[in-house]
């Protein structure tokens, strides 16, 4: 195990995830069928981490996992050294589909997520004005989701994980449906998310560009049971640069192992 | 368009009642068979100034109230509980849905003998029509809520009256007000055959009681308060429905 994670960030103290030994198996037509495999991760506070990976590797799996939707596995999860049990607001997440109520406008579906915070009312609603305003979407408060692009519904769906001022956001291919120019513009807006909020932030996709481009770290998966085959440490500051020649070397790189040229 | 107008819908009604004005005028059929619309306009006048017409009316929609209430409860009852338990749905499903397939004209001989001809038999029958369709469509409106929005309140930790209240009732509410409106037509269909057959008040009662003593223009009014009171009923049900799911993208 490595020794205690070091802040990335002087702002950020908290949000350190740790997972020792974490192995997941389902059962498919009755036969065992392991998913992931003796997975050790050890993440900073505040660490912007892709996870990379083909299909079926179990990387959403892992997310599941973290955000405790699933709690049938071997191992451990620590956040800040509490072991996770079960979903948490300090665990926020963004799927790849919106999953915004559709019967719900904009404003009520970001505030049912502070449902169950105690604070005045006044408060909330600041909240989920802020946040809107964060994902840069004032002035459609009272939109449907059928009324919003899929760019701007998952933006609100961003808006709706951050409310609650999450520990660790958990991004399961957030972008993964959008057209490419809508991606390519998100992505920036995300960068810049994080770093105003600084939390810790764990996006599995598999997009090389978009891995390499907003983390600190790109964790590689393979796939059949799903294990870590590379952790690849990004060292450019944010914001960066999407033509960056450092991240052009990653990228042929990355390119090479995974797709085999 | 010009053909378009709010008043489009006033055509076919009218196209028919003309072409029933000159068949009559016509004389291809005796007159007290087929009665001139204008006569029957009378006659509705006359049981309205009487207040016959009135009190056959709520003799009909008191039944429908109760049957309908009662049929349309329980099915939601059982659908909720055939979409949510597996057990249920293993020791039901079959028998419910061979159950739902039995029209329920088919019934009246059996309730008569069972509950006699008098209130409850019609009820009963008002009943078990409101039934299926409201538990089918219940059951597959339930079902039908996506699991991912379970993860999402799993996610915010809602908790369960606001899963219910906010995301589980709203998801599958459209699903259930379709199968309460298809219920509601059935039932007053059915009613009123059953009043025919059988009751001393009521809209059926009235046409099978003109229909013996042959005032034919007295059968047309109920016939057509028939169709309007059903036509009605939908829509109004049409209304709400559309207030329910008007979050939907179409």
């Amino acid at each position: 195990m490595n020794a205690i994670a070091h802040p990335l960030h002087p702002s950020v103290d908290t949000g350190a995830l740790t997972i020792c030994g974490l192995s997941k198996t389902y059962a498919l037509k009755g036969r065992p069928v392991k998913v992931l495999k003796d997975i050790d991760l050890n993440i900073r506070p505040g660490e912007f981490v892709s996870i990379l990976g083909a299909s079926g590797c179990g990387k959403s799996t892992l997310l599941r996992l973290i955000v405790g939707l699933d709690q049938d596995y071997q191992g451990q999860i620590l956040l800040d050294q509490q072991p996770v049990r079960g979903p948490g607001l300090e665990r926020g997440i963004v799927f790849q589909d919106h999953r915004l109520f559709p019967w719900m406008t904009l404003q009520q579906n970001i505030a049912l997520a502070l449902k169950n915070h105690v604070m005045p009312a006044a408060q909330k609603d600041r909240l989920v004005a802020e946040h809107i305003d964060l994902v840069g979407l004032r002035g459609f408060e009272l939109a449907y989701p059928h009324q919003l692009s899929g760019g701007m519904a998952q933006r609100a769906a961003i808006a709706r994980a951050l409310v609650n001022k999450p520990k660790v956001l958990l991004l399961d291919e957030p972008l993964g449906a959008l057209d490419a120019l809508t991606r390519v513009r998100l992505q920036q807006e995300l960068q810049r998310i994080w770093i105003q909020e600084r939390c810790t932030v764990i996006m599995v996709t598999h997009d090389i560009d978009e891995a390499l481009y907003l983390g600190d770290r790109v964790i590689v998966m393979d796939a059949n049971p799903g294990t870590i085959r590379e952790d690849l440490p990004i060292d450019l500051p944010h914001p960066r640069e999407r033509d960056s020649a450092l991240l052009q070397g990653y990228k042929q790189r990355l390119l090479g192992e995974l797709v085999g040229h | 368009m010009r053909l378009l107008s709010p008043l489009s819908w006033l055509i076919s009604p009218l196209a028919l009642l003309t072409l029933w004005a000159l068949v009559a005028k016509a004389g291809l059929f005796p007159v007290n068979l087929l009665v001139p619309p204008l006569e029957v306009w009378h006659s509705f006048a006359e049981l309205l100034a009487t207040g016959e017409l009135q009190e056959h009316l709520s003799g009909s929609l008191s039944r429908l109230a109760l049957g309908f209430a009662g049929g349309s409860l329980a099915g939601l009852a059982f659908g909720t509980a055939l979409a949510l338990s597996k057990t249920l749905e293993a020791y039901c499903a079959p028998l419910f849905h061979t159950l739902r397939q039995i029209p329920s004209i088919a019934l009246i001989p059996m309730f008569v003998l069972l509950f006699g001809v008098d209130e409850t038999f019609k009820v009963v029958i008002v009943a078990k029509t409101a039934f299926f369709p409201v538990a089918l469509a219940t059951c597959e409106g339930v079902r039908a809520i996506p699991r991912s929005h379970f993860e999402v309140a799993a996610v915010y930790r809602l908790r369960w009256t606001t899963l219910v209240g906010r995301i589980a009732l709203p998801a599958a509410v459209p699903a259930i007000v379709t199968g309460v409106r298809v219920a509601l037509t059935r039932a007053w269909v059915v009613l009123v055959a059953c009043e025919l057959l059988a009751a001393d008040s009521g809209l059926g009662q009235m046409i099978e009681m003109a229909r013996q003593m042959l005032r034919i223009d007295v059968v047309m009014v109920g016939v057509v308060v028939t169709g309007v009171i059903g036509f009605t009923l939908d829509f109004g049900l049409r209304r709400l429905e559309r207030r329910l799911s008007n979050w939907q993208s179409r």
